[in-house]
């Protein structure tokens, strides 16, 4: 069982892995490349996972064998346990809460070496028909406060298996980033009765200059603040708070742009790392968020975060938002 | 120039490069451990190939820009900031815009190709500080200029240079940094309350338990923090409860310089000298609007923050501002305690 503890300075809450910690010596001459051998995200080695939770896959296999396409199943090395009631406590001026939450691994296709911009559409649309599946299941838990999904790919920006996947994190608070953005929308809204996302999608569609591709339903963008170069968001041109509640044209519009954004940056970067975050609203009693709007934010893994941007949370960015947008967009 | 930009959901600032934009052929995605340069430019010596210096320890009171330093400080030949120009706001439809006005300063802390700031002598080290206090003194004159953030990045994966030459970097900036500001107001919120400074409190806690506890040396103490972000976190606090870094004695100086290096030696010798960083936190220039912050003087406390860079922050750290952190800071401390130095 991990643990959660609040800094109680600038609120942030932290998860402390101490069911599981790694020893001092682990930490050595950590040297992160993929070792070799039998990856458990590929056919055939569906017994190497824990027991699948969903997963879409041909009429007629059964769960656990080869056969399906997109597939979930329990991390196995979980940041968080599902098991256990939530337990907050107080130690001095410490506070904490035991490590209640759920976390899952979506493997996106049955090939080893395929990510987003590799997969077929209706591969694609899959995956994003099974984010929205899981995080409807997994709300009905009345614990969890906030769904999380995320993506690492490339060892340098975190990823430790290298068969692409996504992971879905249950937690039982709004992250402090969150609760900022939160925090920084509904000030928004209070005073001019708008949400500042839709503002946002109106000035960049308007000015052009930081967008990358649009279609019906979404548009992709580099935003004007960026923290990282060639960062970029997806954003659904439609206000809605939840990704969840995605309309079904949506899914395949969604799938389009995600492909083509991403394609576009492996074009530019041959070797990309990158991690990309679908931020949406909190569940189970924050309900009608009616200022917040969902989008997913991607970030190139190009830079070292360094020093000054630990200690001062701003961030440098070497190539403005400007420059970004107008090289993804010249590449066909 | 460089440009300042406002978040305007969470109120984050970004500082752009637009004079020296990269190219996306500048990026290398898979850059590891580089190997060094074979001339540095920051040796005795190479004065030439830096920018002229702004400030230098010279005992023999040799003339600047030549041999003889102890320690020597340049502006940096890219700075993120600059000082010249109008400090400028403006706002481009719904966002907030400033011009890139502050100062961005390198920290040469050694006249020797030496590496790692651990390996020089306790007076070095305690030189090193003193310069900090002067450098920021002299910019807190400048009115534009809200804040100094003096930080060190040791090692390529901490955001360390190809030169292995050890050296702290000063920004300067003309707005209050986000995480200082967080922490001010943590920090005063807490007092608001309690009438006691939160660091205060939380030595004293970790003085009771001391499972936390490193190093407890003169008027310094080394404590991983309950809420470490990352594996090996340290923050070195005063006893003596300060705001203010620049308020440092001359003896505390030295005091700071003896835990700072044995810490550091334990994670060099512990940890097979891994990257890392550190940030100095402390008040923001307060001369500008004197009393705005009436309780300031009690309810915040400098310190260090030291960041081993052992584990790499993924997806969901960024996503989230939550940290998993692999490793207990109590194990962290005791692993700590025990290596020798």
């Amino acid at each position: 069982m991990s643990e959660l503890r609040r800094d109680p300075i600038g609120g942030r809450w932290v998860i402390v892995d101490t069911g599981h910690p790694s020893t001092p010596e682990e930490f050595k001459h950590e040297q992160q490349s993929y070792k070799g051998g039998v990856c458990p995200f590929c056919y055939g080695n569906e017994s190497m996972t824990p027991p699948e939770i969903d997963s879409i896959r041909e009429p007629g296999t059964n769960p656990n064998t080869s056969g399906w396409q997109v597939r979930v199943v329990p991390n196995k090395f979980p940041a968080l346990k599902i098991e256990g009631d939530l337990d907050r406590t107080g130690i001095g001026i410490y506070d904490m809460s035991n490590g209640i939450g759920a976390h899952e691994v979506l493997i996106e296709s049955p090939y080893h070496q395929k990510d987003i911009p590799d997969l077929l559409n209706h591969e694609l649309e899959n995956v994003i028909s099974m984010y929205c599946r899981r995080a409807l299941d997994l709300i009905k838990d009345k614990r969890f406060k906030y769904i999380l999904v995320f993506k690492n790919f490339g060892a340098a920006a975190g990823a430790s298996l290298e068969h692409p996947h996504t992971q879905m994190i249950a937690l039982p608070m709004v992250p402090k980033n969150v609760m900022e953005e939160i925090k920084g929308a509904h000030d928004y809204f209070e005073y001019r009765e708008r949400c500042v996302f839709c503002d946002i999608i109106r000035q960049e569609m308007q000015e052009k200059e930081r967008v990358i591709l649009e279609n019906k339903h979404f548009l992709s963008f580099c935003p004007f603040v960026s923290r990282f170069p060639f960062e970029t968001w997806i954003i659904p041109k439609n206000h809605h708070g939840y990704f969840y509640h995605m309309i079904p044209e949506e899914v395949p519009a969604l799938a389009s742009i995600l492909k083509d954004t991403i394609t576009k940056l492996k074009a530019v970067f041959p070797n990309l790392s990158y991690n990309f975050i679908i931020h949406s609203s909190p569940v189970n009693g924050s309900e009608n968020i009616e200022y917040y709007h969902w989008h997913i934010e991607f970030m190139p893994k190009l830079t070292r975060v360094a020093g000054f941007e630990w200690g001062s949370g701003f961030y440098i960015v070497p190539t403005p938002p400007e420059l970004a947008a107008k090289y993804l967009r010249e590449i066909k | 120039m460089p440009e300042l930009r406002k978040d305007p959901i969470i109120g984050r600032w970004v500082i752009i490069a637009t004079d020296r934009a990269k190219r996306p052929d500048q990026f290398s995605s898979q850059a590891q451990e580089v190997p060094a340069q074979k001339s540095c430019h920051f040796c005795e010596g190479s004065e030439s190939q830096t920018p002229p210096e702004i400030y230098a320890v010279r005992p023999r009171r040799t003339a600047p820009n030549t041999p003889g330093w102890e320690l020597r400080v340049v502006p940096s030949i890219a700075p993120f900031l600059k000082v010249e120009g109008e400090l400028d706001r403006i706002g481009k439809g719904l966002y907030d815009v400033m011009s890139g006005i502050g100062a961005h300063e390198v920290i040469i802390e050694t006249n020797q190709h030496i590496d790692n700031i651990a390996d020089l002598g306790e007076e070095q080290i305690s030189r090193v500080f003193t310069c900090y206090i002067d450098r920021m003194t002299d910019l807190e004159r400048d009115l534009r200029l809200k804040y100094a953030l003096i930080f060190k990045n040791h090692g390529w994966i901490a955001g360390g240079g190809h030169t292995k030459h050890s050296r702290s970097q000063l920004i300067a900036t003309p707005v209050n940094p986000k995480r200082v500001k967080e922490e001010l107001i943590g920090a005063r919120h807490y007092y608001d309350y309690h009438e006691r400074c939160v660091f205060c409190d939380l030595v004293k806690q970790e003085m009771q338990s001391k499972d936390r506890l490193i190093l407890d040396i003169d008027g310094f103490r080394a404590i991983a923090p309950f809420a470490a972000r990352f594996p090996f976190e340290v923050w070195i606090m005063p006893k003596k409860h300060s705001c203010d870094f620049t308020r440092l004695e001359m003896n505390q100086r030295l005091d700071l310089a003896k835990i700072m290096k044995q810490l550091l030696l334990k994670l060099k010798k512990g940890l097979n000298d891994p990257p890392y960083n550190y940030v100095l936190h402390t008040a923001p220039f307060r001369r500008q609007k004197v009393g705005y912050w009436k309780s300031i003087d009690d309810d915040y406390h400098w310190h260090i923050e030291i960041m081993p860079r052992l584990t790499r922050v993924a997806g969901f750290e960024w996503g989230t501002g939550f940290y998993i952190c692999p490793l207990p800071p109590e194990d962290a401390a005791k692993f700590l305690r025990e290596v020798e130095i």
